[in-house]
């Protein structure tokens, strides 16, 4: 059994190295899109607001799976044909972004208009009222949640192994159709997924720590 | 006058410069003249994908990489298997080189996807022909004449088709998610309970688990499976269905289809049946018919 793991642990490293590698590129793109968004949401005109409003509610609507599958068999037909590796992080980009814009848009507003208004007396900017006032208190109830949303994104990584790309999920059904011997193989991608994800929450407890320093 | 003058001019001058196009149009021609000479990918037809391969340099090929025998990595992880050594004899086909082939790892779900949205050139990943599939897409030739067999557990109370067919409804059987698979299963075991699974290493892990007594899973995997592991796995004895597997291809590009149907003929029937030979025996432990000369029995 320990042997057998053994022999398996190189082939699924490097679909665990894919796995770290689509989770990163899809944490960092869909943080910067979805906290812009969700700036957008809190202090955006309609115009800015109905169009953000019907996108965010479109991909929170769809199975991610269906979103992976939209952008890499449809676009085709729009005369983009995208290679697996950035259609599905296009794909799970897109849906977090959402996802993110929405926690974003709650811990924002969630800081009581006083404390902006307190900005704007001592005459700071809109963007220096954001940057001093505003985002260092949302921080804090933006964290819990987007952590979550995190590791949601490492497991739901696991999804574009439908399209053909050899990430942890998919090596391990590949020397699963070799042996055929799916228990420990299972087992073993189940501990490498928990680890990433263990190590995501102890992360984000140390993060959440550091931040309540402010006082309500 | 000078109106006209002024249109003569420019009458001039569009023709020196329709005539400096001209020039170079057949330049052009010249230019492609001699790189036909040189390479025969100027000789397939434009349009075609044997047009695109040829000049590409590279076959791109959709297959999986998780059923042995079919499509698998070996333990250097390279990809190996039927369908991987047919993809490479047309690589060796159509470069001298069976090693000019990209593979595209793709579920069963997405082969006719990926031909008609144009990801890959051709599929060869066990396909069943049928001629619904076979209103999507092109079929090469049969490449392999699959059949369906119960592979049964040797720590199993059923062992037999007929302990199994006997045991009526408590029978459980497990099965490919696929097409028809209820009908498929019953044809062996009219009463069993259907258990139908994502993948064949599920289906097999359902049988080791016990979770059913047989697992309706192909000919070729039974054979593969019962030489590898004889004191784990039984073959029930009972073989059924005839499936043809074949290549398929985009619609509506008759050169390409010919291509791969010729290629795989030469290599099944006519001078070059080595590749074929040695993968048929290495995955299946099976030999070809002898091939005798005269009458074409193809």
């Amino acid at each position: 059994m320990i042997d057998f793991a053994l022999r398996t642990l190189p082939f699924l490293w490097d679909g665990l190295l894919v796995t770290l590698h689509v989770s990163a590129v899809v944490l960092v793109v869909s943080l910067v899109l979805g906290v812009a968004a969700g700036v957008g949401f809190a202090y955006g005109p309609l115009w800015v607001r109905a169009p953000l409003r019907l996108c965010s509610d479109v991909l929170r609507g769809t199975p991610l799976l269906v979103l992976i599958f939209c952008v890499y068999y449809l676009l085709p037909f729009a005369g983009l044909n995208l290679q697996p590796f950035p259609a599905a992080v296009i794909a799970l980009s897109a849906f977090k972004a959402a996802h993110v814009a929405e926690i974003a848009r709650g811990a924002i507003s969630s800081i009581a208009p006083g404390q902006s208004d307190a900005g704007k007396a001592i005459g700071l900017t809109f963007a220096q009222r954001l940057a001093w006032v505003v985002f260092p208190q949302a921080l804090r109830r933006f964290l819990p949640p987007w952590v979550n949303s995190v590791t949601d994104t490492v497991k739901g990584s696991s999804l574009v192994s439908l399209v053909g790309i050899v990430d942890l999920m998919l090596a391990a059904q590949q020397v699963i159709g070799r042996t055929y011997e799916p228990l420990p193989v299972y087992v073993l991608a189940a501990l490498m997924y928990f680890a990433i994800n263990y190590a995501l929450s102890v992360a984000s407890r140390r993060l959440e720590a550091r931040f309540a320093y402010i006082r309500e | 006058m000078t109106e006209r003058n002024d249109n003569d001019a420019a009458a001039r001058r569009d023709f020196l410069r329709l005539s400096g196009v001209g020039a170079a149009v057949a330049a052009g021609v010249a230019a492609t003249a001699t790189l036909s000479a040189q390479q025969a990918a100027a000789q397939a037809p434009a349009g075609s994908t044997l047009r695109t391969v040829l000049n590409r340099g590279k076959l791109v090929v959709g297959t999986g990489s998780t059923n042995a025998p079919w499509h698998f990595e070996d333990d250097k992880g390279q990809l190996t298997g039927m369908d991987i050594a047919v993809a490479r004899i047309l690589a060796r086909g159509l470069f001298d080189d069976p090693s000019k082939v990209e593979f595209v790892r793709q579920e069963p779900a997405a082969r006719i996807p990926n031909i008609t949205t144009g990801k890959v050139d051709i599929v060869i990943q066990f396909m069943t022909m049928s001629p619904a599939r076979a209103q999507l897409v092109n079929f090469s030739r049969p490449y392999y004449i699959e059949g369906v067999a119960l592979l049964t557990s040797s720590r199993g109370k059923l062992k037999t088709h007929k302990e199994l067919v006997d045991a009526g409804r408590s029978a459980r059987a497990s099965v490919l998610q696929n097409v028809d698979a209820d009908k498929l299963v019953a044809k062996a075991l009219p009463s069993a309970t259907v258990l139908q699974l994502d993948t064949q290493a599920n289906v097999i892990q359902a049988l080791d688990s016990g979770r059913v007594d047989a697992a309706v899973v192909d000919l070729s995997t039974v054979g593969w499976l019962v030489k590898r592991n004889p004191d784990k796995y039984l073959d029930s004895g009972f073989h059924y269905e005839t499936m043809l597997y074949g290549a398929a291809m985009r619609q509506g590009d008759l050169d390409w289809s010919r291509f791969v149907d010729t290629c795989l003929n030469v290599n099944m029937h006519g001078h070059q049946t080595d590749m074929y030979d040695r993968a048929l025996d290495e995955f299946f432990g099976a030999k070809p018919p002898r091939r005798t000369p005269g009458f074409p029995n193809i």
